[in-house]
C-alpha cells in the first residue's frame, strides 16, 4: 500500500527545468534510496514532496489525500517529517528542548495554560520531558539531554535530528543526504539506525544519499534521478544492473565497489 | 549548597523588586520617579526580546507601539472623558492589534528588510501624532487628567509606582512562564531556522502574528502606565531615540533572555539618568554602547552572569555562554561524545 505518490510532478527554477514529470510511489515501512549525480533534482524533489517548494504540474498524495501547495507545516501535521542536508538544530535550545520541540503538534498547551501553569500544562511538559528522553534514548543520546546541540560533532547532529522527527511519530520520514560528516564507522551506526526505525517503528524512509555503499545496503528500493527525470526504480540489484543508470551515473564506482569486494 | 541559590538570576529579581516595592518608603519624588521609569522600561524590554531577542523578528516599531498605547489611554480620556481605569486597558489592547498588523509584512520581510519595513512604520506613526492636530494636539503634545487613586489605600502621589510595580512584577512572570512553554520553544525554533521549523509542524504566522501582538500588549501597557505617571504626551516620547533605548537595553542585558531584559532596562534607566544633566550626552551613550556590546558582546551581560554566578540559570538560553562553533571546532567534546555515544549504543 502506498503512503505517499507523486504523480507527474514538474518544477522550473528560472528556466532550468529542476524536476520534469517525475512519477514515484512509496509504500509502508519501506526504505526507498534516492540517487542522482549533483542537479539531478533529488532535494527539489524533497522540497516540494514536504510543501517548501510548489510544484509548476503534477500532484503528490499523502495517504490518499492531495498535499500539492499546502503549507509545510500542515503537511508535518499529517505525518511526515524530513531533516535536511546542513544541520538543522536550534542553536539557542538544549538538545531535550530540541527534542520537545519535535512534538509541537503533539501538545496544546495555550498562552492561558503556560501562563497559569495549570496542571494539565504541567503534566504535558513532563510527558513531553519523558517521551523527549525516550526519543533520545533510541538514537543512543540520552546522555546529552541538557547540553546544547553544539557540544556533538556534526554527524552527530544529524542522528539527533533524525531523532527530534521520529518522535512525533510521523508516517514517512525524508532524509536529505544523512550520512554526510559520518566518519566509516558512524555510517555502519546508521545502516543499523535506519533498519531499526523501518523494523521497530514501521515509518516509511525516504532517503537521499551518496553514499552508495549505504543506499544500495539498506534500501529497499532506489530511485534514480538525472536532470530532473527518473531514470530508474527497482530493487538495489537491478539497479546495480541498469545500462542506464551505470551509464548516467554509477560506473566506476559500481564498478570499484565490485573488485574491491 | 545554598550558595547558588543565594547569588542567582532569582534572587537579583527578587532583590531588584524588593528593592522597588520598599523605594516609596525612603525615597524622594525624583527617585521614585526614575524607579517607576525603570518599571516601565522592564516592561518595554520585555516585551522587546520577545520579539527581536526569542522570535527573531528585527523591528522597529517598538518605541510607535509604546506611543500608540500612551497616545490612546491619553486621547480616551481628553476627548470622550473616560477614566484611566477604563482607558488604559483600551489603550493596550488597540497597541497591540495595530502591532499585530505587523506580522503580516514580517511573513514576507526578514532581517533588515523587515527592519526598514518597521522603521517606515514608526516614522508615519510620529507624522499622524504630529499632524492630525485635531485629534492628537500636534508637537506641543497635552495635559492628561491624573488618574484616580482612591480605591487603592495608599497615598495618592504612590498609586501609579504601586500598580506599575505589580503589573511589572506580573507581565515578567507571565514572560518566564511563557518563553518556558511550548510557545517559547516555537519562538526560538523559528529564530533559529524557519524552514526546519515550519517542518517540525510550526505555523509561522501564528507565531510571528503571537510575538508581535505579545510585544505590542506590553508597549502599549507600558505606554499606559507612562501617560498616567507623567500626565503629558507628546510625539517625541516615542521617536527613534526612544527606539534606540530599548533596543540597547535588550541588547546589553541578553537576547533572548527574560531576566537580561530586566537586567538591561534596570541597569540602563540608571545610565540615562546619570547622564540627564548633559542631555546630548544621552544619545551618544546609548548608541555607543549598542555598537559595543553588538561588536564584542553580542549575547549581553547574561553571558557573565551566567559565567560568574553559580545560580544563574535560564531554560532556553543555553547558546549565550557557548557561542555556537563551526562544526568539528569543538574537537574534544565531540570526541568524548562519540566515545559515549558508542558505548551507549553497545548496551
Amino acid at each position: 500500500m502506498s503512503i505517499l505518490a507523486v504523480d507527474a510532478v514538474s518544477i522550473s527554477f528560472g528556466g532550468v527545468r529542476a524536476l520534469d514529470a517525475v512519477s514515484a510511489t512509496f509504500g509502508a515501512g519501506e526504505i526507498v534510496g534516492i540517487i542522482g549525480p549533483n542537479g539531478a533534482g533529488k532535494t527539489t524533489l524533497l522540497n516540494v514532496i514536504c510543501g517548501i517548494n510548489r510544484p509548476d504540474t503534477g500532484n503528490i498524495r499523502l495517504q490518499d489525500r492531495v498535499i500539492t501547495g499546502m503549507k509545510p507545516n500542515r503537511i508535518a501535521g499529517m505525518g511526515l517529517a524530513r531533516t535536511f542536508q546542513t544541520s538543522q538544530l536550534f542553536a539557542g535550545m538544549s538538545i531535550l528542548e530540541n527534542m520537545m520541540t519535535g512534538l509541537h503538534l503533539r501538545s496544546g498547551t495555550s498562552l492561558y495554560g503556560a501562563a497559569l501553569q495549570t496542571k494539565r500544562m504541567r503534566a504535558e511538559e513532563a510527558e513531553l520531558a519523558a517521551r523527549a528522553r525516550d526519543a533520545l534514548d533510541f538514537v543512543g543520546f540520552g546522555g546529552f539531554a541538557d547540553r546544547p546541540g553544539n557540544v556533538l560533532s556534526f554527524g552527530q547532529r544529524r542522528i539527533v535530528e533524525i531523532a527530534r522527527t521520529l518522535i512525533s511519530d510521523p508516517k514517512i520520514v525524508l532524509l536529505d543526504e544523512p550520512a554526510v560528516g559520518l566518519s566509516v564507522n558512524r555510517v555502519e551506526e546508521l545502516d543499523s539506525l535506519l533498519r531499526r526505525i523501518r523494523d521497530e517503528k514501521g515509518v516509511t524512509l525516504v532517503m537521499i544519499e551518496h553514499v552508495i555503499r549505504l543506499v544500495m545496503g539498506v534500501s529497499d528500493r532506489v530511485v534514480v534521478l538525472n536532470s530532473g527525470q527518473k531514470i530508474a526504480d527497482g530493487r538495489p540489484e537491478e539497479i546495480r544492473n541498469n545500462p542506464t543508470v551505470i551509464e548516467a551515473y554509477l560506473g566506476k564506482q559500481i564498478d570499484a565497489a565490485r573488485s574491491a569486494s | 549548597m545554598t550558595l547558588p541559590v543565594l547569588v542567582g538570576n532569582r534572587s537579583f529579581l527578587a532583590l531588584l523588586f524588593g528593592v522597588l516595592l520598599a523605594l516609596p518608603a525612603f525615597a524622594n519624588q525624583y527617585t521614585l520617579f526614575v524607579g517607576n521609569l525603570m518599571l516601565l522600561y522592564i516592561i518595554l524590554a520585555l516585551g522587546l526580546n520577545i520579539l527581536v531577542g526569542f522570535a527573531g523578528l528585527l523591528a522597529f516599531a517598538n518605541a510607535a507601539i509604546y506611543g500608540i498605547g500612551a497616545y490612546g489611554t491619553a486621547l480616551l480620556q481628553v476627548h470622550l472623558g473616560w477614566s484611566f481605569w477604563a482607558a488604559a486597558p483600551v489603550g493596550a489592547v488597540l497597541a497591540m492589534l495595530i502591532g499585530t498588523l505587523l506580522a503580516f509584512p514580517a511573513l514576507r520581510l526578514s532581517g533588515i528588510f523587515l527592519a526598514l519595513a518597521t522603521l517606515a512604520f514608526a516614522q508615519a506613526t510620529q507624522w499622524v501624532l504630529w499632524h492630525w492636530q485635531s485629534v492628537t494636539f500636534g508637537a506641543g503634545g497635552f495635559r492628561v487628567p491624573p488618574p484616580d487613586f482612591g480605591w487603592i489605600p495608599v497615598k495618592q502621589d504612590y498609586g501609579i509606582y504601586f500598580v506599575s510595580w505589580a503589573v511589572t512584577l506580573g507581565l515578567l512572570l507571565f514572560t518566564w512562564r511563557i518563553m518556558r512553554s511550548r510557545i517559547g520553544r516555537a519562538f526560538v525554533a523559528m529564530r533559529d531556522g524557519e524552514i526546519a521549523a515550519q517542518s517540525l509542524g510550526i505555523d509561522l504566522l501564528t507565531y510571528k502574528a503571537m510575538a508581535f501582538a505579545l510585544s505590542s500588549f506590553y508597549a502599549g501597557v507600558a505606554g499606559a502606565l507612562y501617560s498616567g505617571l507623567l500626565g503629558f504626551v507628546s510625539p517625541e516620547a516615542f521617536d527613534l531615540f526612544q527606539m534606540i533605548i530599548q533596543k540597547a537595553m535588550i541588547v546589553v542585558g541578553g537576547l533572548g533572555s527574560v531576566v537580561g531584559s530586566v537586567l538591561g532596562a534596570a541597569l540602563l534607566v540608571y545610565v540615562m539618568e546619570v547622564l540627564r544633566e548633559f542631555k546630548s550626552t544621552q544619545e551618544i551613550v546609548f548608541g555607543a554602547l549598542l555598537i559595543a556590546f553588538m561588536v564584542f558582546q553580542p549575547h549581553g551581560l547574561v553571558v557573565f552572569m551566567k559565567r560568574w554566578l553559580p545560580g544563574w540559570e535560564e531554560p532556553l538560553h543555553l547558546a549565550g555562554g557557548v557561542q555556537s562553533t563551526a562544526p568539528g571546532h569543538d574537537t574534544s567534546v565531540a570526541g568524548a561524545t562519540s566515545k559515549e555515544h558508542a558505548s551507549a549504543e553497545r548496551t
